[in-house]
């Protein structure tokens, strides 16, 4: 009985670990991409992401149309603003001097106005998404719901999708490109600002994917995107910046370990938990865990 | 430094200056650089009769208890806004952390003298002392990284305080929303209940006075330079004997006094440490102060504060729109006047009247 209380106790803490691990994934490459080929820290992330479900509640409340469409829908919405802050917000600044608050203050600007119009337009309640399979099975005491295998797999597919994109296709080779060496890349003829674009819009497609599907599991408010957005920041920085491989094996070390935290001491713990962690790493590790240094990004 | 890029150089110090240049001493600072030495006496003496003298004329005005406790409300504010413009601009230390200081000033002075029973005259310098600590901890480990850690080590820190303070023991999270009953500084036994606000005026003014002083004085020092040489070009202050880290830990210690005497005094004045300060809207409020008036520059905050605090006041009707239309104000600000309004005002100032003044140079940041 014991030994059974302890095997459900770890697939609890497992799935949900995995779980996690997936939509950080998904949060985190975004970042990672921008820092990467940008070098901005992009703080309408966490925006993007909650813009994902509301425009899903939003279609599904009015146009009723099926629930994949919808958050197909959505994705494709959350990739439009995004291609709307870059060619509004980031692209004017770029060649500026003192780019780097500038670009703070724009991304932090948009990340206002996106969740203000929000709290305008659907106001502050708790909403909820429904998922696109219902249902689940129960191994032992843990409910894992079709939903969430749903997740696992999207983010799963979406991860193996953008490694191959970045290293087979020639625009990913582009964006490589410029990460490793901006200068470099514009002289060897790569237009460096429709390639921010192309960034901007796959990260925010990929925030808005994971604010969609974690929708269907967890009630969101205006302001929800704001956690993702820094658990997002810690497994960007704990996978070393800019690193793709790095970003995807932090998000599921750092979603499993929030999960055990949550499981074995106590719910409240989980995020102190991982702050006090990186904060250590960062003093013993300041690089991240595969910290590559400059020469080698993405 | 942005506003200076515009100030042609000088042909070099007219004599008087010189002489004075020889008076300077070790530092050797040059006349330009030590505005202090030459203040007009005029100007501060007619400043600070009028602020003297203001709260008693709102006195006597109908609703001007209202308006004086707008000032002391910008006076709060103008302390940290200024003391976070010092971190985030003069520094380029993108630190969130500056809200956080300013809770753990006020929740310091609202636990002792609350829940332990101190005298608030006592428990308020606690708070200052408390927020130094508090951001030599921080600043130790995150100083010494680069933005986008500091960024995130700041923004945990100010999450991980309001989880602990709203959920911490009932005598600091009085039950979640804060210290709701902090003794007051006692000024309504002065000369009654009606006066009670003159005396929290002055206090604030002393305050405040104080801090825009003390930064002001940082701002033209050799401390000053040195930070925004860091800012500007990190590795070449490095080489010219810039220690960043010691600078920047003194810069974070500096500003969190402040910060931290700032909450405590709004501990004390409002007779409350809320945890709704902690919500993210109060530090987008400060950050559009900042980036508003001038982000680096030295009077761009308390501008940026002044526009904000009455600002809001006449446009209560419209509260509900007040977010969106700061954020559309920061976006605007951050892709069409990074340096923001101060600057370009001072510029649009000295382009249409430049040629009444015989001294045509644009004031240092």
């Amino acid at each position: 009985m014991e030994i059974r209380d302890t095997l459900y106790r770890l697939v609890q803490a497992l799935y949900s670990g995995v779980l996690n691990g997936s939509v950080y994934g998904l949060m985190a490459i975004g970042l990672t991409l921008i820092w990467g080929s940008l070098r901005m820290l992009n703080l309408a992330h966490g925006a993007l992401y909650i813009a994902g479900a509301y425009i899903a509640y939003g279609v599904l409340g009015t146009l009723g149309l099926p629930v994949p469409v919808t958050f197909a829908v959505a994705v494709g919405g959350a990739a439009l603003m995004g291609l709307v802050i870059q060619l509004a917000l980031i692209n004017p600044i770029l060649e500026k001097p003192g780019r780097d608050s500038a670009a703070l203050i724009a991304t932090l600007a948009a990340s206002i106005i996106v969740q203000s119009a929000i709290l305008l337009l659907f106001g502050g309640q708790t909403k909820e998404l429904p998922p696109v399979i219902d249902g689940g099975f129960k191994v032992g005491t843990t409910l894992i719901s079709y939903q969430g295998l749903v997740v696992i797999g999207a983010a799963v597919v979406c991860l193996l999708v953008l490694t191959v994109f970045l290293r087979a296709s020639r625009l990913g080779l582009a964006i490589r490109a410029i990460s490793q060496d901006m200068d470099a890349a514009k002289l060897m003829g790569i237009p460096i600002v429709p390639a921010f674009v192309v960034v901007m819009v796959i990260s925010a497609a990929l925030a808005g994917l994971a604010g969609v599907l974690l929708g269907s599991i967890l009630f969101f408010t205006p302001s929800g995107g704001f956690t993702p957005m820094l658990m997002a920041m810690v497994v960007t920085i704990f996978g070393g910046l800019g690193s793709v491989a790095g970003t995807i094996w932090a998000a599921y070390i750092i979603g499993l370990m929030e999960s055990f935290v949550a499981v074995y001491v106590g719910p409240s713990w989980a995020l102190p938990g991982i702050f006090l962690f990186i904060i250590a790493m960062l003093v013993i590790r300041p690089n991240g865990l595969f910290g590559l240094g400059e020469a080698r990004r993405l | 430094m942005i506003g200076a890029n515009a100030e042609a150089p000088r042909t070099g110090p007219a004599p008087a200056r010189s002489a004075a240049a020889e008076r300077g001493g070790l530092t050797r600072l040059r006349p330009a650089a030590r505005p202090w030495t030459e203040t007009s006496w005029l100007g501060v003496g007619v400043v600070s009769v009028a602020m003297l003298v203001l709260p008693w004329t709102l006195t006597l005005v109908n609703g001007g208890n209202y308006v004086t406790h707008l000032i002391i409300t910008f006076f709060v504010w103008g302390i940290v806004a200024q003391c976070w413009n010092l971190i985030m601009g003069v520094s380029g230390i993108y630190s969130f952390g500056q809200l956080a200081l300013f809770q753990v000033g006020a929740f310091t002075t609202g636990v002792l003298s609350f829940s332990v029973g101190l005298s608030p005259w006592v428990s308020i310098w606690a708070a200052p002392i408390a927020a130094v600590i508090a951001a030599l901890v921080i600043g130790l480990p995150t100083l010494r990284l680069r933005g986008i850690y500091v960024v995130l080590l700041t923004l945990a820190f100010h999450e991980l305080l309001r989880n602990w303070i709203t959920t911490g023991p009932q005598w600091i999270s009085g039950g979640g929303y804060g210290l709701a009953r902090v003794p007051k500084l006692g000024f309504e036994y002065v000369m009654g209940p009606q006066y009670e606000r003159v005396f929290y005026y002055y206090t604030g003014l002393v305050f405040f006075g104080v801090a825009t002083y003390a930064i002001w004085r940082v701002l033209n020092s050799p401390i000053g330079l040195a930070f925004r040489a860091l800012r500007d070009s990190e590795d070449y202050a490095i080489s010219r004997g810039v220690d960043p880290f010691r600078f920047k830990l003194f810069l974070f210690a500096f500003s969190a006094f402040f910060t931290g005497l700032a909450g405590g005094f709004s501990a004390h004045y409002n007779g409350l440490a809320s945890t709704s300060l902690f919500d993210f809207g109060v530090m987008i409020n400060l950050l559009v102060m900042i980036v508003l008036g001038g982000w680096g520059t030295f009077a761009g905050p308390i501008f940026g504060t002044a526009i904000l605090t009455f600002l809001t006041e006449l446009l209560r009707a419209f509260d509900l729109y007040r977010i969106l239309a700061l954020g559309i104000a920061m976006a605007v600000i951050a892709v069409a006047a990074p340096e923001g309004l101060v600057p370009v005002l001072t510029r649009a100032f000295h382009s249409l009247f430049g040629v009444f003044f015989e001294d045509d140079e644009a004031p240092a940041p």
